[in-house]
């Protein structure tokens, strides 16, 4: 609902008084016929979101309110991680509440499983951020495929086979594929990195700090290609724009409330911290059947696997 | 482990709900002396969330970063901490905000970052505890305040 660089205000001049009614419509989308949405922007800088969550409902359930009736209600951004996670919120409106998670972890785990394809399963997979929903979902669907997965965290990955090492570093090294999925980046330092590391990606700030080594590739994890009939209008393709998206293409979150409302389903894929795997398997059916599929980026662009090279070639044995 | 001289078993018990729902555990996990981020597996967000419980829980507002705030307040930044590392009276005022951790872990050469891998569930009882006494004193002097204004009409 929110936009995802969570920087509205500098376009709409929206300040710490601004009132929960300040909330505005930033464009409207559509898929072909079959569905409408709109975007709404809440009145409230990302300090300001964070530090004051009751006043950050208040805008939320105003800006349900405004968009008019609904079937589904998605949360972007700031406005998926306070208040509950959607919880709050879906106490307070009828149509169910998703923050995005279940699609966020889809187009992650899609975009890891073309990365193993490209580069062999021979090594593990380490998955930072194991602790959180979209860590933990991830990690439990990439060891139910039998990927030898390693978390960074004593706690994280209750219940499932997988390797947990003490500290992100740890979890990192000789890794070949790196899953960014914390709620907050900045948790590994580019020197940890295997020097032929892939890094999906995410972490909003990012993974990785520091000066990335060369042959290292950190690549965008969550964006999903824009099926033919997906409809924003010249408001819509300044938003995906402005929102960091680009032109032919969107973060998963965005379309989670999409899909919720074709799928008929009453639940919401994602609420609150839990997020079950067969949820995350579930919303990647709809949403494939309705035309979106994950693909690997970097900043706008896709990013070609053929650019990834299947194996560093070993040392030469000449002199 | 020292939380407060009596722990009100009405605001723990609601402190330990908050944080149950929060971080997915059972309510017995959840105990006063277990650190949010190695023991309990607590990553960033989830202090958000736990803040927010604990605000619904008990209709008051907790600052963001107040106990760092708190620290620093009426310090110079160098007198605090010099190139993020606490300084000997950064240290000194951390153990008198913070009673619950352990002296050893609030040891030279802490760095501020690290000041949140201090934190355990009584921590927010504590502030939980601080704050729900400063209300109750704002609402007494609300009420006498009232009280004075009607007596000199």
């Amino acid at each position: 609902m929110a936009v995802r660089a969570a920087r509205p205000g500098l376009l709409f001049g929206w300040q710490d008084g601004s009132r929960p009614e300040d909330v505005v419509k930033i464009c409207g989308l559509s898929l072909g016929t079959a569905i409408e949405g709109v975007v709404m922007g809440v009145p409230m800088e990302p300090e300001a979101l964070l530090g004051d969550q009751e006043r950050a409902l208040e805008c939320m359930v105003a800006a349900v309110e405004a968009a008019g009736p609904l079937d589904a209600v998605g949360l972007g951004s700031l406005c998926a991680v306070v208040a509950g996670r959607g919880e709050a919120l879906a106490e307070r409106v009828s149509a169910p509440v998703s923050n995005g998670g279940a699609a966020t972890a889809w187009a992650l785990l899609e975009n890891t499983i073309a990365v193993l394809d490209r580069v062999g399963r021979s090594r593990p997979v380490a998955v930072l951020g194991a602790r959180g929903p979209v860590g933990g979902a991830v990690a439990a669907l990439l060891a139910a495929e039998g990927v030898e997965v390693r978390v960074d965290h004593a706690r994280a990955g209750r219940g499932l086979d997988v390797h947990r090492a003490t500290s992100p570093e740890a979890a990192v090294a000789d890794c070949r594929v790196v899953v960014g999925a914390a709620t907050t980046g900045a948790m590994v330092q580019a020197s940890a990195l295997s020097p032929d590391a892939v890094v999906i990606d995410v972490a909003i700030p990012g993974t990785v700090v520091g000066r990335k080594p060369t042959g290292v590739q950190i690549l965008a994890g969550e964006a999903v290609t824009l099926p033919a009939d997906w409809q924003r209008g010249i408001w819509g393709w300044m938003y995906h724009v402005l929102a960091g998206y680009g032109p032919s293409q969107v973060f998963a979150c965005l379309v989670e409330p999409l899909v919720l409302a074709l799928s008929d389903r009453s639940t919401p894929f994602s609420q609150g911290r839990t997020l079950a795997p067969e949820q995350v398997r579930a919303f990647g059916d709809s949403a494939r059947a309705l035309g979106f599929q994950p693909r690997l980026a970097t900043g706008w662009r896709a990013f070609p696997l053929a650019r990834i090279p299947a194996a560093i070639p070993g040392p030469s044995a000449a002199g | 482990m020292t939380i407060a001289v009596q722990v009100d078993s009405e605001i723990w018990t609601k402190v330990q709900d908050a944080f149950a729902i929060a971080l997915g555990l059972e309510e017995d996990e959840v105990t006063p002396e277990a650190r949010l981020i190695d023991d309990l597996g607590a990553e960033s967000l989830d202090f958000l969330d736990i803040v927010f419980r604990l605000e619904r829980a008990f209709d008051i507002k907790i600052p963001r970063g107040g106990i760092e705030a708190e620290a620093r307040e009426g310090m110079d930044e160098d007198i605090y901490e010099v190139e993020g590392v606490l300084t000997a009276a950064g240290l000194a005022k951390l153990t008198e905000l913070m009673p619950e951790v352990p002296a050893e872990e609030l040891r030279e050469g802490l760095r501020v970052s690290e000041i949140p891998d201090l934190f355990r569930v009584a921590t927010f009882y504590n502030i939980v505890v601080v704050l729900l006494e400063q209300k109750e004193r704002e609402s007494v002097s609300v009420l006498t305040t009232a009280a004075e204004e009607r007596a000199v009409v």
